[in-house]
């Protein structure tokens, strides 16, 4: 092994070009190979015209995509777990308590708030709907929450709340784009894509991104949620399934035992070696330690997703049911991974579009339930990685697309069974744990009947801004060439939510 | 911009008796492009370009440089650098005013050229790419003895064709050599994988080793372009820049049928269809006279947009975003320039302006597609019953059409149902939605309006309607809701409002322009929905009654219900159905701007006549004209780029996707334009006879092997003095397996297949189609017939680097990842393949050696070195030995993929199947050497 990192080295000295980054530097999930191209070819360097990394970031002598780098500034934060709820959670029946909604409650809806809007499904004139949840102040720090999340408020003093967020886009797919994007069309690279770009991984067996996704679908707008646009493809996130295989392919055919495995990575390995020695390609001593890192993975991988070894006290601390893949299960992965190096887990959970079209949908039935599958796992999850010593350097956030309206849904403009809301891009609540935010705050507030924000109003690409600078990036400097211009994930605005930085 | 230039010399020359001009011409020329721009470009235009426009000043285009800026005067004064406030302020040590601001000062020899520059005119040049393509003269080689032929000369020994002529010049100047050529086996292997994407069988390439007839070479080149597997595998290549895929994309992502479409390709390349005409059917087909089928179903290549199913989406958004996929994959494909940049504001490095987006954007957004569910307009195929009455209403229509139009115009309609009011286009809602906002709905005391129909000669009207109640009454009036009343329709009871039933109804007389009204009373189901998906006003058939129906209505009203094959085509909308274009203020499709005629962009040649003087309509058949056009710089240089790039691994200009000023330059820019002037005046655009120009120079066929000093001289091989060395493409990984283990279905065409895919793949919400393992051979073919969905797109094909194909993508960048090994390693395709490959190298020898030799030549078509086989050898051993002691897992390895048909799963053939799953994953396997 070690004469092969030499001769890498060697063969990566050879050249020298900074435009080739993609050519050459995208070799794949911790390569071995091309250390040196990395450091040469402009990674985090000064980027010339037609170079494709633009960060200006001061070099450190990085030498492979997934080695770990340093930031633009020393981040409070090392690594993100992001849970997204696909669909959006209503803010009305969990944070945003809205007494005077009540009152409203069965009227028409006042023609000023629709002149001029679009909603997804409301049509002609909708009723106002009151807060479907009981709400009271938690902690010591008072926040409101509802009586749907009974296990957050033992942990309400960790968070600070978001409350007066806001989006532009009010449909799924090009909402959870914006979100995890930075814009509703495709083609972006995603949060995590640009954060372990732009700071490696601490886990050289393991993918630096991974993705976990519960709830039956996969989010609305596909898997460019997690993708690396045009930045290269080894930042893309890398899906871990709860059910199958953890990662596709990652397991030997039956019959196949490990030491014969090892076997024929070994013969692969030696007769790539004698083809390199005729041809003298450096791209394939990249796949030599290409494949040596799958075989890794596939002891790393399944044993990181195996939870067969955690206590009972902890499974049921979370909730997890062993034998079945759930929100819970992924909240308790995500603890495993981030302790095991991974920069970014993404977390997705599909089901939480409250409309009210069916019991699935009513926000006292299936949107109760799904409350009721995830609260735990949730709290447990703050509560686990604080007494690991986690939560310090570790950022939760936690949020949806975009809010629900103060209106009950009446789908094309008859009233529905049960009782739901409709997207609503105007207000909605995230919230964020550890890695540098203060805690038990709020910032940002809504209207009386929680309409429209009304003071500390934080659109999508600030949330986008703050998350890169508790990870030590200037969301306007972080960027990278393309297609002749530098591009950022947060497009061309987002300002940093200075006043809740811990 | 060739006058321009001229006019402003002439200028230059009268004014011109300036002294530091007339010095000038003295000096050396400083050249735009590749002197000025480049400084322009890396520290002014980010604040003085298309965007932004600091104090007035831009150095975009000329007449915006030399125009007075922000403090009244021009900041370039031609001919006078000294009096040039643009010189003065780079010259400034007060960093305040020093330009650029918050920068290093340029360096003084930057400041030189510009001076220069200014002073001999402060001309612009085009861009290399924007000039017409002139064709250069081919490089002189050898010496001027050897050329008498009186002496030998190593390059013209080595030369085969002009190709070499223009590598060997470059070669010289980077102080390289060309490497000899590759050894026989190598060189039929590359060939096949390029040409047909399939590796050569063993007997062709011991026929051709056998070979040593002077043109053995070219006969295996013929050979293969004449293949089927030919129009396959450039086919691939087509599918990414054609976003084509089996699916609609966003969040839905629902099946839709346009295999048709790939199929069109498939025979378009393998039938040689000039390059022209096959952009030309592909981008305006329906437009062509006398248009056949195959030319309609070529226009599927702009139908590959996808449209968007999600509850709520408006289509007139979508619709929109469509329209501007269709001009960026336009220009990415066929002009390699990124386009999209200008959607939003004037490119801020190419010559192109805001507004002359729109203006190219007017060409396409004349079409009847709409963003609507049903992904109309589709062409019918009919077949059965169904194509006999179609024949039977055709002879009706051609034995009482008064007029042969009728019958074109009837047979159009029975086959695409166009043109149609979808019915999103309605307004003045009274109890009214537009259901999921895609159709439109109304129960009990509904009505909406349908703006301003034509009704002079239109007796019939054509719609689309359901309910799921009995008792659901429509009217139809005019002029307003309370109007006189044209038609009354009991609704037809079809189960659900969002089931339709198709009607023929005939209308009165009635003549001009009226707004038309839709009432709808259901007293008994007041909350019931009456859903209208489309209407059509059309005059009655020929030979039928005005104003009631006849038995030909009612044959076509059968036929309209049928549920032929479909396939998704491009129509021109015209007269009521034209629609304006507007500029989108900031690319905001809700802020509109001024109404945009069609036009190209003045900075390339103008939109006038064909290559044979015949004016051009300004659609998008005239676009499509003016495009393959001879004048045209772009549409040749691109293919002939793009093609290069396939056989060589890069791009001559290496940004396929960007030939533009922000692409990095061209290696070989002679060859370039060479290549594109043959393409289109010798070999009259056809792609055979240019790859067949490619592969016989001796560039294509040298070796690929480097030594230390060649690669540390040439590392990213851009000088060729080497064959080209590249990982295999995704689909070519796949059919290589299934071909060197004898599983491969050489079926071609029809619907997409289902090969072997992991449970789980499919999950898009709302949507509950499932992934159906194909049956028998399907499951066995090539790659580019795999069912292509767009959200979850076949994994290990993703995981070798295809796009997900919702979007153009011009270039597939390589990447070299632990996922792809875990592919050829485990994926059940990769594991089947070796079971195959171990069973027939069973039957090829009696020793181990000698089968595990079968097997490696069976799969890279040449023995192996005696160090590898002892290789591979070793590992049979261990293996061998394992399985012995493990019968049981032998069974279960043999077992767990293949046929139930398997033969014996004894440990040796265990050990083979391990010994062939690690040769399916050498390096050399997966790599065109």
């Amino acid at each position: 092994m070690k004469k092969l990192l030499e001769e890498l080295q060697q063969a990566a000295l050879q050249r020298e070009t900074r435009r080739h980054f993609l050519h050459t530097c995208s070799t794949g999930i911790g390569a071995m190979a091309m250390s040196t191209v990395l450091g040469s070819c402009g990674f985090f360097g000064e980027s010339d015209k037609k170079g494709v990394v633009g960060t200006q970031v001061p070099g450190s002598g990085e030498r492979e995509p997934m080695d770990v780098r340093t930031a633009q500034f020393a981040g409070k934060a090392k690594r993100v777990i992001y849970i997204h709820m696909a669909g959006s959670p209503s803010q009305l029946e969990l944070f945003d308590y809205k007494p005077e909604l009540q009152k409203y409650d069965g009227k028409d809806c006042p023609q000023s708030l629709l002149e001029g809007k679009k909603f997804a499904f409301i049509r002609g004139v909708p009723k106002m709907l009151g807060p479907q949840a009981k709400f009271a102040q938690r902690g010591q720090s008072g926040a409101w929450i509802s009586d749907y999340l009974p296990h957050l408020h033992r942990v309400t003093d960790e968070i600070t709340f978001l409350k007066a967020m806001h989006t532009d886009q009010f449909n799924h797919a090009p909402a959870q784009l914006l979100m995890h994007t930075g814009s509703a069309r495709l083609g972006r690279p995603s949060i995590g894509s640009w954060v372990t770009y732009g700071l490696g991984s601490e886990n050289d067996n393991l993918p630096g991104y991974i993705v976990l996704a519960s709830g039956g679908k996969q989010p609305d707008a596909g898997k460019s949620v997690w993708g690396s646009g045009f930045l290269p493809s080894v930042y893309q996130g890398v899906q871990c399934r709860t059910d199958g295989e953890p990662v596709l392919y990652v397991s030997d055919p039956a019959g196949m035992p490990r030491d014969i495995r090892k076997g024929t990575i070994d013969a692969i390995s030696e007769i790539n070696r004698q083809q390199y020695d005729e041809v003298k390609d450096p791209e394939v001593l990249t796949r030599i330690a290409q494949y040596e890192l799958a075989f890794r993975m596939q002891m790393s991988v399944p044993d990181a997703m195996d939870i067969k070894g955690e206590p009972q006290y902890m499974l049921d601390m979370y909730g997890v049911d062993p034998n079945k893949g759930s929100f819970s299960r992924n909240c308790l992965l995500a603890r495993r991974l981030v302790e095991r190096g991974v920069r970014f887990v993404q977390l997705f959970d599909w089901g939480w579009d409250a409309h009210g079209t069916d019991t699935s949908t009513a926000l006292d039935l299936g949107f109760h339930d799904k409350c009721r599958q995830s609260d735990q796992a949730v709290a447990a999850l703050l509560t686990d990685l604080k007494q690991r010593g986690l939560l310090e350097d570790t950022l939760v956030v936690w949020g949806g697309e975009f809010g629900r309206t103060p209106m009950q849904e009446n789908r094309d403009g008859q009233s529905l069974p049960f009782k739901g809301r409709d997207h609503h891009l105007e207000a909605f609540t995230v919230w964020m744990a550890g890695g540098g935010v203060k805690r038990g705050f709020s910032f940002g507030e809504t209207d009386d009947i929680g309409y429209y924000g009304v003071k500390d109003k934080v659109h999508v690409h600030d949330l986008q801004a703050t998350i890169l600078h508790l990870l030590g990036f200037n969301h306007e400097k972080f960027t990278y060439q393309f297609q002749g211009r530098p591009f950022r994930l947060t497009d061309v605005a987002g300002k940093v939510i200075k006043p809740i930085l811990a | 911009m060739h006058t321009r230039v001229i006019v402003f010399s002439a200028a230059i020359i009268g004014v011109g008796l300036l002294l530091s001009s007339f010095l000038g011409l003295f000096e050396e020329r400083i050249d735009f492009n590749t002197q000025v721009k480049p400084i322009l470009n890396k520290n002014c235009i980010t604040c003085h370009g298309g965007v932004k426009k600091a104090s007035g000043f831009s150095v975009l285009f000329r007449h915006e440089a030399l125009a007075p800026a922000k403090s009244g005067k021009p900041a370039i004064i031609p001919g006078d650098a000294d009096a040039s406030e643009m010189i003065r302020r780079l010259t400034l040590t007060d960093h305040e005013e020093r330009m650029p601001l918050e920068a290093d000062p340029l360096k003084p020899e930057d400041i030189d050229v510009l001076r220069k520059w200014i002073d001999q005119g402060a001309e612009w040049g085009d861009h290399w790419a924007y000039t017409r393509v002139e064709k250069p003269d081919v490089p002189k080689i050898g010496t001027f003895w050897s050329r008498l032929g009186i002496a030998d000369n190593q390059e013209q020994n080595w030369a085969k064709n002009e190709i070499d002529h223009f590598i060997l010049e470059k070669l010289r100047e980077h102080d390289l050599k060309p490497s000899p050529e590759a050894d026989k086996a190598t060189l039929i292997r590359r060939l096949s994988l390029d040409i047909t994407g399939l590796p050569p069988t063993e007997k062709e390439v011991t026929d051709f080793v056998q070979d040593k007839s002077l043109n053995a070479y070219e006969n295996v080149v013929n050979r293969l372009l004449a293949s089927p597997a030919y129009g396959e595998r450039w086919t691939a290549l087509w599918l990414d820049l054609a976003r084509y895929a089996d699916s609609k994309g966003y969040e839905k992502d629902a099946q839709r049928s346009l295999w048709r479409y790939r199929d069109w390709v498939i025979n378009a390349f393998n039938q040689d269809k000039p390059y022209d005409q096959f952009a030309v059917e592909q981008l305006a087909g329906d437009l062509l006279s006398n248009r056949t089928d195959d030319q309609l179903i070529a226009t599927g290549f702009h139908r590959n947009t996808m449209t968007n199913d999600e509850g709520g989406t408006q289509d007139e958004e979508f619709r929109t975003a469509a329209i501007i996929d269709r001009v960026n994959t336009t220009w990415d494909v066929f002009q390699g320039t990124t386009f999209a940049c200008v959607q939003c504001h004037s490119h801020p490095y190419d010559p192109f302006t805001h507004d002359e987006y729109y203006k190219y954007l007017a060409f396409f957004n004349n079409t009847r597609d709409e963003d609507v569910e049903n992904d109309s307009p589709k062409l019918r195929f009919f077949k059965g019953t169904d194509s006999v009455n179609v024949a039977e209403l055709k002879t009706w229509v051609q034995t009482h059409a008064s007029q042969p139009q009728q019958v074109q115009d009837w047979m159009n309609f029975v086959r695409m149902t166009e043109p149609k009011i979808n019915s999103h286009d309605f307004d003045q809602y009274v109890n009214s939605s537009l259901l999921g906002a895609q159709y439109y709905g109304f129960y009990h005391g509904g009505s909406s309006r349908i703006k301003s129909v034509n009704l002079t000669g239109m007796n019939r009207l054509v719609m689309a309607i359901g309910t799921k109640s009995d008792s659901a009454t429509l009217t139809l009036r005019q002029d307003s809701p309370t109007g006189p009343s044209i038609l009354t329709l009991p609704v037809p009871k079809t189960g659900s409002p969002w089931n339709d039933s198709i009607m023929v109804l005939a209308l009165p007389k009635l003549s001009g322009r009226h707004h038309l009204y839709l009432t709808l009373d259901n007293p008994k189901k007041p909350q019931d929905w009456t859903m209208v998906k489309w209407l059509s006003f059309r005059p009655a058939l020929p030979g039928t009654p005005a104003t009631s129906l006849g038995e030909a209505d009612q044959k076509l009203q059968t036929i309209l219900n049928g549920n032929p094959e479909t396939t998704l085509v491009l129509l021109e909308g015209s007269g009521n159905f034209a629609r304006k274009t507007h500029v989108f203020e900031r690319g905001n499709w809700l802020v509109k701007g001024e109404v945009v005629t069609p036009d190209v962009p003045k900075s390339l040649p103008a939109f006038t006549t064909d290559t044979n003087g015949k004016e051009l309509p300004r659609n998008r058949l005239g676009l499509a004209q003016w495009m393959v056009s001879r004048e045209n710089p772009l549409t040749a240089r691109v293919a002939v780029n793009r093609l290069w790039e396939q056989l060589f691994g890069t791009g001559l200009v290496e940004t396929v996707e960007d030939l533009g000023t922000q692409g990095i330059p061209p290696t070989h820019r002679k060859l370039l334009d060479y290549l594109a002037a043959e393409f289109m005046e010798t070999d009259h655009w056809s792609v055979k006879r240019l790859l067949k120009r490619m592969v016989m120079s001796a560039t294509y066929q040298q070796r690929s092997s480097v030594s230390a000093d060649v690669l540390a001289k040439d590392p990213f091989n851009r000088w060729l003095a080497r064959g080209p060395r590249v990982r295999l493409t995704s689909e070519q990984v796949r059919d290589q397996a299934l071909t060197v283990s004898g599983l491969l279905s050489r079926k071609m065409f029809g619907p997409s297949v289902m090969p072997a895919q992991p449970d789980g793949i499919w999950q898009s919400p709302y949507n509950g189609e499932s992934w159906k393992l194909s049956d028998g051979s399907d499951k066995y073919r090539r790659a580019l017939y795999t069912h292509w969905k767009r959200t979850a797109p076949y994994p290990s094909m993703l995981t070798f680097d295809s796009p997900s194909r919702e979007f153009c993508q011009v270039r597939r960048i390589r990447t070299n990842t632990p996922l792809q090994a875990l592919v050829t390693l485990n994926d059940p395709v990769f594991v089947e393949s070796a079971q195959a490959l171990a069973t027939s190298m069973q039957q090829q020898g009696k020793t181990a050696e000698q089968q595990i030799q079968a097997g490696f030549r069976q799969v890279m078509l040449r023995n192996p070195s005696p160090n590898k086989l002892a290789v591979l050898l070793r590992l049979y051993k261990q293996s061998e030995m394992y399985y012995k002691k493990h019968p049981a897992d032998a069974q279960t390895f043999m077992g767990c993929y293949g046929s139930n048909d398997m033969p014996r799963a004894t440990p040796e053939l265990a050990a083979l199947t391990v010994t062939a799953n690690t040769m399916l994953n050498l390096d050399e396997v997966i790599t065109k050497e």
